[in-house]
């Protein structure tokens, strides 16, 4: 009777382990063929999803991408959409590598789909790693990559998109603060300041205008980024072309 | 077999219902039909309908049963108990909770309405605008709606020819595109930055911050 117990929890058991690994799968999965993708389509892209969660690397970036592709379908060929996502599971891989490489036993997979993310843009590995390195936690760091990657992708010249992550770290600035950079960059571009104006300046030491009111008692919840020339108060850099968003919350 | 209305004459049946005194009938007779008067009376009390406080004294009554019911739920909650269980049948329910649970994922192959997404926690409100007179329909498909094409659609000012619609999104990075007309996808000029999608075309990148988007 214990015998037989034994069994059945460890079969249990391994049923929950494989569910759970089986869901991103069965997810991709259903998606693609609830859109009205070929059986051939939906086979590999559910042979990159299992052998990359078999690798124990995120799948979500390669989901995406997948649906994406197929949802693009009318100008992307279905083999086009295999090396992509093949050419991003390379990218994971790299990425986790680098997070290791920083110290990181197990990297979460938020770090490792940001520095594959920041890769794919063109952020060099001692980039990638610089920020890895600086990050006070994993979190912050895959903000920091995913800001980064955005502030190079506006037309910031990567070693000032990645000083003015470093910076905002060194200086203690919050992840949301952080997070607001790409929207004060195109706030201080709305005013007229160069990209190169911009670069100058992170690159001098004076980094980015940190919204006010996120939590350093620098102002009121909802003004201007702070030093944004000609912002009223009350008011964002740029709203009178497009309306910050409000919270949902 | 006789019945008590046998025993009595004619004149008892009138004296019982009230047409002739009491002394026009045998004593014997008398005292018989008035043990039966007094046993009607009797009966007549226990028969008699309830009162005006019989509502309050039923649910008086239910609520000490309910009391009563809830009070063995919680002692049955919290008392020990010995089941035999059949490891097949356990086994098999598992099974049936786990597939469940795996296949509700596909009921995730679809957008957040406006309402879901916006009362979810620490979702921010971003408005999408674009120009497009001539477009019949505008939509928006994206990293935030699994890049349904027609995930979002939006909505025309006719006076202006401007799209425009506001999507609950979570701070991060997303990446979208519009789409006009179901075919042709276009990226937005007002995005913070514009990519490779690795499939030959740009897609339109925002970032989300706590407190919105500025775009330029």
């Amino acid at each position: 009777m214990k015998h037989t117990a034994r069994i059945v929890l460890l079969s249990v058991m391994a049923l929950f382990v494989t569910s759970g690994l089986r869901a991103q799968q069965h997810q991709v999965r259903t998606m693609l063929v609830g859109r009205g993708a070929p059986a051939e389509f939906v086979d590999q892209v559910t042979a990159i999803v299992e052998q990359t969660e078999a690798e124990q690397l995120p799948t979500e970036p390669l989901v995406s991408k997948a649906l994406e592709g197929w949802a693009k379908r009318g100008r992307v060929p279905a083999d086009r959409v295999i090396v992509v996502m093949t050419q991003l599971q390379g990218r994971l891989r790299i990425g986790r590598e680098l997070a290791i490489g920083t110290g990181m036993e197990a990297p979460p997979g938020a770090v490792i789909a940001a520095a594959a993310g920041a890769l794919g843009r063109g952020l060099g590995r001692e980039e990638v790693v610089e920020i890895l390195d600086m990050a006070p936690d994993p979190e912050t760091a895959a903000t920091g990559l995913t800001v980064a990657s955005a502030l190079s992708a506006q037309g910031l010249e990567r070693a000032a998109a990645v000083r003015a992550v470093t910076d905002a770290y060194r200086g203690g600035l919050s992840l949301e603060e952080v997070l607001e950079f790409p929207s004060v960059v195109s706030g201080l571009r709305a005013q007229g300041e160069p990209m190169a104006g911009i670069a100058r300046r992170i690159m001098e030491g004076g980094g980015l205008p940190v919204p006010m009111g996120q939590g350093h008692g620098m102002g009121g919840q909802g003004g201007p980024p702070a030093g944004v020339p000609g912002a009223q108060p009350g008011t964002a850099a740029g709203q009178n072309k497009k309306q910050r968003g409000q919270s949902g919350t | 077999m006789t019945s008590d209305s046998d025993k009595f004459g004619s004149e008892i049946q009138r004296y019982l219902d009230g047409e002739v005194p009491a002394d026009a009938v045998d004593s014997s007779e008398r005292a018989e039909a008035d043990r039966l008067l007094d046993a009607t009376a009797d009966y007549a009390r226990r028969m008699e309908l309830p009162g005006p406080d019989i509502d309050r004294a039923v649910m008086a009554s239910i609520r000490a049963r309910a009391d009563e019911d809830r009070k063995s739920v919680l002692s049955w909650l919290f008392q020990p108990h010995v089941y035999q269980v059949r490891p097949a049948l356990a086994a098999a329910a598992v099974v049936i909770l786990v597939a469940a649970g795996v296949l509700g994922g596909s009921f995730r192959d679809r957008a957040p309405t406006a309402v879901e997404a916006a009362a979810a926690p620490s979702t921010i409100l971003v408005r999408f605008e674009l120009v497009a007179p001539n477009a019949d329909r505008v939509s928006l498909a994206g990293s935030f709606n699994d890049w349904q094409p027609d995930g979002v659609r939006l909505i025309q000012n006719p006076e202006t020819g401007v799209w425009t619609g506001t999507v609950p999104l979570r701070p991060g990075e997303h990446q979208y595109m519009f789409v006009i007309d179901g075919a042709e996808w276009i990226p937005d000029p007002d995005a913070h930055a514009q990519v490779d999608d690795g499939f030959g075309q740009t897609n339109s990148v925002i970032v989300v911050g706590p407190r919105g988007v500025i775009r330029s």
